[in-house]
């Protein structure tokens, strides 16, 4: 037997948690195409496992600009307050299983040698709703990453499409379970999940031959094309980079955190006016061996999830998968 | 003889007799689109691609170092294109007698699919200021859409209307600068933005950061952005920024006369100044 | 008493050192009285008033902004003022399609002589101004990037 539950009753279920001041966030359409946003209200909801949202659900734990601590001088005296704790309840609707498996990964990251409080409080108060893959396309390559569209990993629940706006539900956390409490109905109809995406690469082989050959020749031809922009960066759920600035002026103002990108120029410019990545090939080379080799040399685990994001959205149709592609040719060989 | 065909020989041409080191032309890449590729051996021109996926400004490599090193360039370039070579002649960003520029006889490109809204009004099917032309055999007739319709959109809100609007579209701006990076005419070694001693833009992704930015990187290509597009098409968060660029243009036409990219001999828009510059604001 | 009574706007005026600086000099020097919701910014010329300025205005709690230099010919530099001028006709315009309140931006050309202008045109501008009300959308902006 299943559970399941209708888009009526996760409708409602968004708008108690909004009336108890909760966030919820879900796939939103904006022009022609679909972006995770917080949701104003529950009918802006698409629920759909063919869509492809542009970004990631990692900014809903980790944003792109959060204020650490604010900073004033009330006469001679400065005065230094923290920003306040994330104590609000967050859901997060139809998150797509590759993006939500980037969640214990980062994991890791933020609670490495520095216990970074910002992420692990929106972690602990939020709940991860994923919606079963229906339908990978050509930039996806979640099996290359041993990883598949039934991945669970990250997720507190599933939502599985039955049509009809009817959904299975599968729990797989405690946070889950409890979302879904005495809303589900028994039924005998089980949802699906679409079928793996041919694997692009030899995962093992291509981390093997990252961690033996730091430099490489390939990247001075295959980062031609990239134009330096972030976007690659910015949309990843795994990456995870963040640039610590102050703004305002003397009297007042706030440290913040902000995302950057290994991608831009700027991220390694020393104050001298050095830049030890002064090219766009080392700052690729830096982005693939971080991911393929460094990450999981400390953590065992590769810091991508397959998702595509990145080659989806490249302007120069380039992204990782392709540099990967012709760096596990290179290692055959 | 095909166009594409036409191409390719035309480009082996250049690579043999030396006029050229490096082709930036279009090409099938690895993920199995279009996109840009840098051809330096002239048995390889036959990997060069033309039809209507071409749809990325090539232009914009001209500024990449990494290219610049690639020795001296052939570029391929359809008519918007070649719009913006005018503009980069202007501004003394790259010198014409170091470079060959084959310009495609285009009919329309595509983005995700789509047609482009630039294709529809636009009317330079030839390329301008090209050292060669590649015609097609089979013509087409120019469309006849208005460069500006898109605009009647946001002249159809009023002023509290379009804050709003933009503020809606900016809330999703995370400050990528893909739009300054595939903007051909952004060549400046250090960006405003990237001036950190001391911030003049906020580098958060705010709505204040995201207004100061766009505002800037709008107004800084006043009189100079030729409409190609690629800042729209590149934007992650699908923000049409060329709405901006649009209404800078149509401003710099229905005040001055002045389109970029269509004349080379002229003095950029903006730099310059007509002691009869007509305005009715100033008091 | 409305809120209109009560509220002082904020005015930065962005004004070049030769002409509208010496104007408002010669307003105050002839005890020409005009409203204290003016700070004045001096710049070398019309020609160096960034756009960015007026934005940064703005983002720092302006309510209104005034732009003010030589007139036409008058320049100390010969043309700033004519490039700052054809800046403007294209700024203004970005402004308008951005839905930023042009009614809060004003521009004029005032010379050292012109203290009477001067005093006038503030007058102007702050009553406008109260009449506006504080330019609360901006505000509201510059409230959020930080919380």
């Amino acid at each position: 037997m299943s559970q399941i539950i209708s888009r009526k009753t996760i409708e409602q279920l968004i708008g108690k948690l909004q009336s108890e001041g909760g966030h919820a966030a879900a796939p939103v359409a904006a022009g022609k195409r679909y972006f995770f946003r917080p949701l104003q209200k529950a009918e802006q909801l698409v629920l759909d496992g063919k869509i492809m949202p542009v970004n990631s659900v990692k900014e809903f734990f980790f944003p792109p600009h959060e204020v650490i601590c604010r900073y004033q001088y009330e006469g001679k005296e400065l005065q230094i307050t923290d920003a306040e704790p994330f104590e609000k309840e967050q859901i997060i609707f139809g998150a797509r299983p590759c993006d939500a498996a980037s969640l214990p990964i980062l994991d890791k990251i933020f609670a490495w040698d520095y216990q970074d409080r910002f992420y692990q409080q929106r972690r602990e108060n939020t709940t991860v709703v994923t919606l079963a893959c229906q339908q990978p396309d050509n930039s996806c390559f979640c099996t290359s990453v041993g990883l598949s569209p039934d991945t669970t990993s990250g997720a507190d629940a599933e939502l599985l499409e039955l049509g009809n706006d009817l959904y299975e539900v599968r729990c797989y956390t405690e946070k889950g379970k409890k979302l879904f409490e005495g809303l589900t109905e028994e039924s005998v109809k089980t949802g699906k999940t679409a079928a793996p995406p041919e694997i692009r690469f030899d995962m093992e082989r291509v981390s093997k031959y990252l961690s033996e050959h730091f430099d490489d020749s390939i990247y001075s031809t295959t980062s031609l094309r990239c134009v330096g922009c972030g976007a690659c960066t910015y949309i990843c759920p795994t990456c995870h980079c963040f640039d610590i600035v102050d703004e305002g002026g003397a009297a007042k103002g706030c440290r913040v955190k902000n995302w950057d990108t290994c991608q831009f120029a700027m991220f390694t410019l020393h104050a001298s006016g050095h830049n030890p990545r002064g090219e766009q090939a080392v700052r690729q080379r830096n982005r693939v061996q971080h991911k393929f080799a460094i990450y999981p040399s400390k953590f065992g685990a590769v810091l991508c999830t397959g998702c595509g994001n990145c080659t989806r959205e490249c302007s120069a149709s380039l992204g990782i998968r392709p540099v990967l592609e012709l760096i596990d040719k290179k290692a055959e060989s | 003889m095909p166009q594409q065909e036409k191409l390719q020989q035309k480009a082996k041409e250049i690579l043999l007799e030396k006029k050229a080191d490096v082709v930036i032309g279009y090409g099938k890449v690895e993920t199995g689109n279009i996109g840009a590729v840098f051809i330096t051996d002239p048995e390889r021109t036959g990997e060069l691609v033309w039809n209507n996926l071409c749809t990325t400004n090539l232009s914009v490599y001209l500024k990449r170092k990494e290219i610049k090193k690639l020795g001296k360039p052939c570029i391929i370039v359809k008519g918007c294109d070649a719009k913006a070579l005018a503009v980069l002649e202007i501004e003394n960003q790259i010198d014409r007698s170091a470079m060959t520029v084959i310009g495609v006889e285009c009919f329309g490109v595509q983005d995700r699919c789509e047609p482009q809204y630039k294709c529809a009004s636009c009317n330079v099917q030839l390329p301008p200021h090209c050292d060669f032309v590649i015609e097609r055999d089979t013509k087409q007739s120019a469309p006849q859409g208005s460069r500006y319709e898109k605009l009647e959109m946001l002249d159809n809100m009023d002023s509290k209307e379009r804050f709003e609007y933009w503020k809606q579209e900016l809330s999703r701006c995370i400050k990528c600068y893909a739009c300054r990076q595939n903007c051909p005419m952004c060549y400046c070694d250090v960006c405003v933005v990237d001036k950190n001693r001391p911030i003049r833009i906020d580098t958060s992704a705010t709505l204040k950061g995201n207004f100061a930015w766009n505002i800037l990187r709008a107004f800084h290509l006043a009189g100079r952005c030729v409409g190609c597009g690629a800042c729209s098409a590149a934007c992650p968060a699908g923000i049409d920024l060329d709405l901006l660029n649009l209404t800078l243009a149509k401003a710099s036409e229905e005040n001055f006369g002045y389109i970029a990219g269509v004349q080379r001999n002229v003095e950029p828009l903006v730099g310059t100044f007509s002691p009869d510059d007509k305005e009715e604001f100033i008091r | 008493m409305s809120s209109a009574d009560t509220f002082e706007p904020k005015v930065i005026a962005f004004v070049c050192n030769w002409c509208t600086y010496l104007g408002a000099d010669l307003a105050g020097t002839s005890r020409l009285e005009y409203p204290h919701n003016l700070r004045i910014i001096r710049l070398p010329c019309t020609g160096r008033i960034d756009f960015n300025l007026i934005i940064k205005a703005f983002e720092n709690g302006a309510d209104s902004v005034l732009v003010s230099g030589c007139h036409p010919g008058d320049c100390h530099y010969t043309s700033g003022n004519f490039h700052a001028r054809r800046r403007w006709i294209l700024f203004r315009e970005l402004l308008e399609a951005l839905g930023i309140d042009s009614q809060r931006i004003h521009f004029s050309w005032i010379s050292a002589a012109e203290g009477t202008k001067f005093q006038k045109f503030i007058k102007e501008i702050v009553e406008k101004t109260k009449a506006l009300g504080p330019y609360n959308e901006m505000k509201e902006i510059v409230r959020q990037a930080n919380t």
